[in-house]
C-alpha cells in the first residue's frame, strides 16, 4: 500500500492538556480524507502537525516514506501547506496575498502572474487581484485563502474546516476547486469538519476523531452505522438526533424524537435510527412559511454567533437545534435571542443511519 | 493681555497669513531647515534602537515583558525640561559626556531628542507588532516561508503601526522645547530651533512672530504626517 | 507591491541621505572657532547682542554663541566650563565668581536703570518719588490692600536687584514673601510684566524688556520711579579662567572685550534702540569711568559695581592691564 503521510502514536500535549492521543492514521497518496469530530475533539491540532507547524509531543510522522525530524521540518513544511478554519490574511491586495508563497518558493515574476490569474478563476475571482483583501465579504476572503494555497501546488493539502460558516454558494465554489486540483493534479487532501453531511459528500475515507483519539476510520456510512456505539460523543455534533423510527406508508419514516418531537425523514427506517440534518437546510422564519416541507418546528432562539457572512442560531425545539442562516436575512428579520421562529426542512434533508 | 476674544482671534488669524510672508526670510527657512533635519534625525535614531528593540519586545515572551513595557509607557511622559536638564549636566564639560563636545551643537540636540523619543518609538512599535494577527506568522510559515521570513512577514503587516510611530516620535522631537534649550542653547543661526524661537519671540514680546512661527511649526506636522499617510496608501 | 516598494525604498534613502547630509553640515561647520558667551535673558532679549555678534564676526573669525539664561545659570554654565565668558549685572555673583578662580578680567561695558513700573491709576501714590520711598508706599498701600508688588522670584539679576533695594529700605524680603500683597511670578521679565498688569500692581523692572513690551502693546505700566542711584544696572563682562577652564577660548574673549570697549562697540550700544523708542537703552561706561565725564554717576557705579575701589582687581587683570588703562 503507497502510505504517503503516516502518523504512528501521535500525541500532543499543552501543559496538563492532551489534544491528540496515541493517533495512528495512514493517508494513501491523492486519496481525500475527512477529519470529521466536535469542537475541541483534536482536528486543528492534527492538521498543525501534519503541516509540520507544531511538534508532536511524542509519536512520528513519516512523510513520503521519510521519517521526520528537526532537520527536515522546515524543508517539508514547502510540500504541504495548510488553510487555517479561521480566515488569515495579509493585509495587501488579492493578488499580493496569493503571491507570498510563490516568492517565498522563488518563482520567476511572469510565471507567478500567469498562475495567479489561473487559480482566481478556479475559485471564481477574477479581476479581484488589485483588490485589499480586508474590504472582501467572508466568503470571499475564504476563497482568497484557499487560492493560496492551491497555488502553490503541493503534493498535500490541509483544510482546517473550509467551509465552516459560509453560505451555500461559497461553500459550492470552494469544494468544487478542491475537488478539482484532488482530480488534475492528484493533491492528496485532508480535511477536517464538523459537519456530518461535508464528510458525506466530498469524500472516500473518513476518520472519526473523538476527544482527541480516533475511534473509527471508514466510508462515511460505515462510520454512521456505527454511529451508536460513539453516541455521547457523536452527539456533540450538531443536529444529531436519535430515537425510534416507525415507516409510514408513503414511504417515509417518522422519527419520534420525544415525546414532543417528530421528525419526518424520506428514508425508510424501523426501529432505533440516529438522524442529522445540515443546519445550512434549515430555513428560518418569524411565521409558518407555506411550503411543502414536511418538518415544522417552533422553538425560541437560545443562541446567536456570528460565523462571517453567515449566522448561526441555537434554537430551543425541546431539543438544542442548530440552524445557519445568511446574515441578510438574519438582519432582515430582525432576529434576537429569545425570538420565536419557526425551523423548516424537507423530509429529505433528514439523513438517517 | 488685556485684549482677549474676538480681537485676539484676529491677531492669530493675521499672524498666519504673516506665515506665507515669512517663507522669503532666509533666517526663517534656516531655522525651518534646521528643525527638520535635526528632528529627522533624531527620528531616523530612535528608530535604529527602537524598532529592533520594540519588535523583539514585541515578538518574545518573557517574564516581566508587562513590566518592560509598563516602564516604556511611563517614559512616554517624561518633562522635556527634566530630560533637558539631566542631558546638559551629562553633556557639559564638566559632566561625564563632556568629551563629546554636544554642549550647544545641532548634533547634541539631536542625539537629545532622539533619547526623548526613543521610548515612543519601542512603545509603539511593541504594540504595532503585537496588534498583527498571530495567525499571520503560522500563515507565512505554512505558506513556504523560512522563521526569518515569517517574522519579515510579521513586520510587514505591523507596518501602518510603525508608520504611526514615526510620525508621532518626528512631531514629539520637532514640537519639543527642553532638550532644544538646555542641549542647544538657542545659539541663533546655530541651534535655534522653531520652538525656541517661538519661546524667544514670545519672551520678547514679539507675539506675532511668534504665532507666525508656530504655524509653520505645525505646517510641517501637517505636511509630513500627510505625505506619509499618502504613501502608505490610505490605509491608516 | 513593487511599486510601493519602491516608493518607500526611495522617501526612506531620501530621509537617510538628507539626515546624513544635514549631520555632517552640522558636525563640519562646529569645526569653526567658537566663542561661547552664557549672558542673561534681559539682556539678551533686547537684540543688542545680536547686532553686536553682527559686527563681531564681520571682523573676526569667530563664531559668536550666546546663550541666555537667568544670570544664576548662566554663571553656573561657566563654572561648568560650558562657556568661555559671561556677561551679566549681578556685581556680588561676579565678585564671588572672581574669588571663586573661575573668571579674569572683568570689564564693565554698559549701565542702564531699572524702572519701578505699575499701573497709571498708581493707588500707592509712587508717580516721580525716589526709589527707597516709592518702595516704602507699597509696602504700606499693599498692608491695606490697596496695592500689590510682583517679585520675578527667579533668581535673576533683577530678582537679585530687587532683594537689595528692600533690604538698603530695612525690609526683610523673606518676611516680605510671606505677605499677602507680594506675589512670586517665577519667570523672566516679559511674563512678569504680564502678570504684572493682570494684578494692577508694581514691580522691578528692566528698561529693555520694559520698553519692548510697551511698545506693542502688550502692557499699559507706566514707568513710576526711575531715578536714583539704588535703580542702576551694570553690565560686565568676565572671561572665564583658562587656568582652572582649559578648554575655554581665553584669546578670542580677550578680542570680544576688546572690541566691546573699542569706541565702535561703545558707539553700538550707545545706538542701540534709538531708532525704536526714542531713547537708549544702554549707556556705554568706558570713556566715561576713564574720563570721569559724569562725576555723580560714576561715583554711584564705583560704589555699586566696583571692588575694592577697582573694576576688576589687579590679581584678577591675568596680564592684561591694558584692558584697564
Amino acid at each position: 500500500m503507497n502510505s504517503f503521510v503516516r502518523l504512528q502514536g501521535l500525541t500532543k500535549r499543552y501543559n496538563d492538556a492532551t489534544a491528540l492521543e496515541d493517533v495512528n492514521l495512514e493517508v494513501k497518496r491523492s486519496e481525500v480524507i475527512t477529519v470529521i469530530g466536535p469542537n475541541g475533539s483534536g482536528k486543528t491540532t492534527l492538521l498543525r502537525m501534519m503541516a509540520f507547524l507544531d511538534k508532536p509531543t511524542e509519536g512520528e510522522i513519516y512523510f513520503d516514506g521519510g521519517k521526520v525530524d528537526d532537520n527536515n521540518r522546515n524543508h517539508l513544511r514547502t510540500k504541504c501547506t495548510m488553510v487555517f478554519q479561521k480566515t488569515a490574511l495579509f493585509d495587501a491586495t488579492v493578488y499580493n496575498n496569493i503571491a507570498y508563497g510563490l516568492r517565498m518558493r522563488k518563482r520567476s515574476k511572469g510565471e507567478i502572474k500567469e498562475r495567479i490569474l489561473e487559480i482566481l478563476e478556479l475559485v471564481r475571482l477574477e479581476g479581484y487581484e488589485k483588490r485589499q483583501t480586508k474590504k472582501l465579504s467572508g466568503g470571499e476572503q475564504q476563497r482568497v485563502s484557499l487560492a493560496r494555497a492551491l497555488v502553490l501546488n503541493t503534493e498535500l493539502l490541509l483544510l482546517d474546516e473550509p467551509t465552516a460558516n459560509l453560505d451555500p454558494r461559497n461553500a459550492t465554489i470552494i469544494e468544487e476547486a478542491i475537488t478539482r486540483v484532488n482530480r488534475e493534479y492528484d493533491t492528496t487532501v485532508v480535511a477536517t469538519t464538523h459537519n456530518m453531511f461535508q464528510a458525506e459528500d466530498t469524500t472516500e475515507r473518513v476518520a472519526l476523531l473523538l476527544n482527541g483519539r480516533i475511534a473509527e476510520i471508514g466510508t462515511a456510512s460505515e462510520i454512521f452505522r456505527n454511529a451508536s456505539k460513539n453516541l455521547a460523543s457523536f452527539a456533540r455534533l450538531e443536529n444529531v438526533f436519535s430515537g425510534i423510527s416507525k415507516t409510514r406508508k408513503d414511504g417515509t419514516s417518522l422519527i419520534e424524537i420525544n415525546d414532543n418531537l417528530w421528525i419526518e425523514a424520506a428514508s425508510r427506517k424501523e426501529g432505533k435510527a440516529t438522524i442529522l440534518v445540515r443546519p445550512e437546510d434549515v430555513i428560518v422564519s418569524r411565521k409558518t412559511v407555506n411550503s411543502s416541507a414536511r418538518n415544522v418546528l417552533a422553538g425560541k432562539i437560545v443562541g446567536i454567533s456570528d460565523m462571517g457572512s453567515t449566522v448561526k442560531l441555537n434554537v430551543d425545539v425541546g431539543k438544542p437545534f442548530v440552524a445557519q442562516i445568511t446574515k441578510r436575512s438574519f438582519s432582515e428579520m430582525r432576529l434576537n435571542l429569545n425570538s420565536e421562529v419557526f425551523l423548516t426542512f424537507k423530509a429529505s434533508s433528514v439523513y438517517m443511519v | 493681555m488685556k485684549r482677549m476674544g474676538a480681537e485676539s482671534m484676529w491677531e492669530i488669524l493675521e499672524g498666519v497669513g504673516k506665515v506665507i510672508l515669512l517663507f522669503g526670510n532666509p533666517v526663517v527657512l534656516e531655522t525651518t531647515f534646521r528643525s527638520i533635519v535635526v528632528s529627522g534625525t533624531a527620528t531616523l535614531l530612535s528608530a535604529l534602537l527602537g524598532i529592533p528593540l520594540g519588535v523583539l519586545i514585541g515578538f518574545k515572551d518573557f517574564a516581566g515583558k508587562r513590566f518592560v513595557k509598563t516602564i516604556f509607557n511611563a517614559l512616554l511622559g517624561v518633562p522635556t525640561v527634566a530630560l533637558g536638564l539631566i542631558l546638559y549636566l551629562a553633556f557639559s564639560h564638566s559632566g561625564f559626556l563632556g568629551f563629546l563636545d554636544l554642549l550647544y551643537t545641532p548634533v547634541g540636540i539631536m542625539i537629545g531628542q532622539a533619547i526623548l523619543i526613543v521610548p515612543i518609538m519601542i512603545s509603539l512599535v511593541i504594540h504595532a507588532v503585537e496588534s498583527v494577527d498571530p495567525d499571520v506568522m503560522d500563515l507565512a510559515r505554512t505558506l513556504g516561508a523560512s522563521e526569518t521570513e515569517a517574522s519579515f512577514a510579521v513586520l510587514r503587516e505591523s507596518t501602518a503601526g510603525v508608520t504611526l510611530a514615526f510620525i508621532s516620535c518626528f512631531n514629539r522631537a520637532i514640537a519639543e522645547l527642553g532638550v532644544a534649550v538646555s542641549v542647544g542653547g538657542n545659539i541663533r543661526g546655530w541651534t535655534r530651533m522653531l520652538t525656541t524661537t517661538i519661546a524667544l519671540e514670545a519672551r520678547t514680546g514679539e507675539i506675532e512672530y511668534s504665532i507666525a512661527m508656530a504655524a509653520i511649526l505645525l505646517l510641517i506636522v501637517f505636511a509630513v504626517t500627510l505625505v506619509i499617510n499618502l504613501i502608505q496608501g490610505r490605509r491608516l | 507591491m513593487e511599486r510601493k516598494t519602491w516608493v518607500w525604498t526611495t522617501s526612506l534613502l531620501l530621509v537617510v541621505i538628507t539626515s546624513m547630509a544635514g549631520t555632517a553640515y552640522y558636525a563640519a561647520t562646529s569645526t569653526r572657532e567658537k566663542l561661547v558667551i552664557s549672558t542673561t535673558t534681559s539682556l539678551y532679549d533686547t537684540h543688542l547682542l545680536d547686532v553686536i555678534e553682527d559686527q563681531f564676526e564681520m571682523e573676526h573669525p569667530v563664531d559668536l554663541q550666546f546663550r541666555s539664561a537667568g544670570t544664576g545659570l548662566a554663571i553656573l554654565h561657566a563654572q561648568n566650563g560650558d562657556a568661555d565668558m559671561i556677561l551679566v549685572h549681578d556685581p556680588s555673583r561676579e565678585r564671588a565668581f572672581l574669588e571663586d578662580g573661575h573668571g579674569v578680567c572683568r570689564k564693565i561695558i554698559a549701565y542702564n536703570f531699572f524702572a519701578i513700573v505699575g499701573p497709571e491709576a498708581d493707588p500707592a501714590e509712587i508717580n516721580g518719588k525716589l526709589p527707597p520711598q516709592a518702595l516704602l508706599e507699597i509696602v504700606e498701600a499693599g498692608r491695606v490692600g490697596q496695592a500689590k508688588w510682583v517679585s520675578r522670584g527667579d533668581d535673576s539679576g533683577t530678582h537679585t536687584k530687587e532683594r537689595d533695594l528692600w533690604f538698603d529700605v530695612g525690609l526683610n524680603w523673606t518676611e516680605l514673601r510671606e505677605e499677602e500683597w507680594y506675589i512670586e511670578a517665577g519667570a523672566g521679565m516679559g511674563a512678569t510684566l504680564q502678570i504684572t498688569e493682570q494684578f494692577f500692581a508694581y514691580t522691578l523692572a528692566d528698561m529693555g524688556t520694559y520698553l519692548k513690551y510697551s511698545k506693542n502693546n502688550i502692557i499699559t505700566l507706566k514707568e513710576l520711579a526711575t531715578q536714583g542711584e539704588e535703580l542702576l544696572n551694570v553690565y560686565s563682562v568676565i572671561t572665564v579662567n583658562n587656568c582652572t577652564h582649559p578648554n575655554a577660548n581665553f584669546d578670542g574673549a580677550i578680542s570680544f572685550i576688546e572690541f566691546l570697549i573699542s569706541e565702535r562697540g561703545q558707539q553700538i550700544i550707545k545706538d542701540y534702540g534709538k531708532s525704536t523708542y526714542n531713547q537708549s537703552l544702554f549707556y556705554p561706561a568706558v570713556a566715561f569711568l576713564k574720563e570721569n565725564t559724569e562725576p555723580a554717576t560714576v561715583q554711584w557705579i564705583k560704589s555699586h559695581a566696583f571692588f575694592d575701589g577697582y573694576e576688576c582687581p589687579p590679581e584678577y587683570q591675568n596680564n592684561h592691564p591694558e584692558l584697564y588703562s
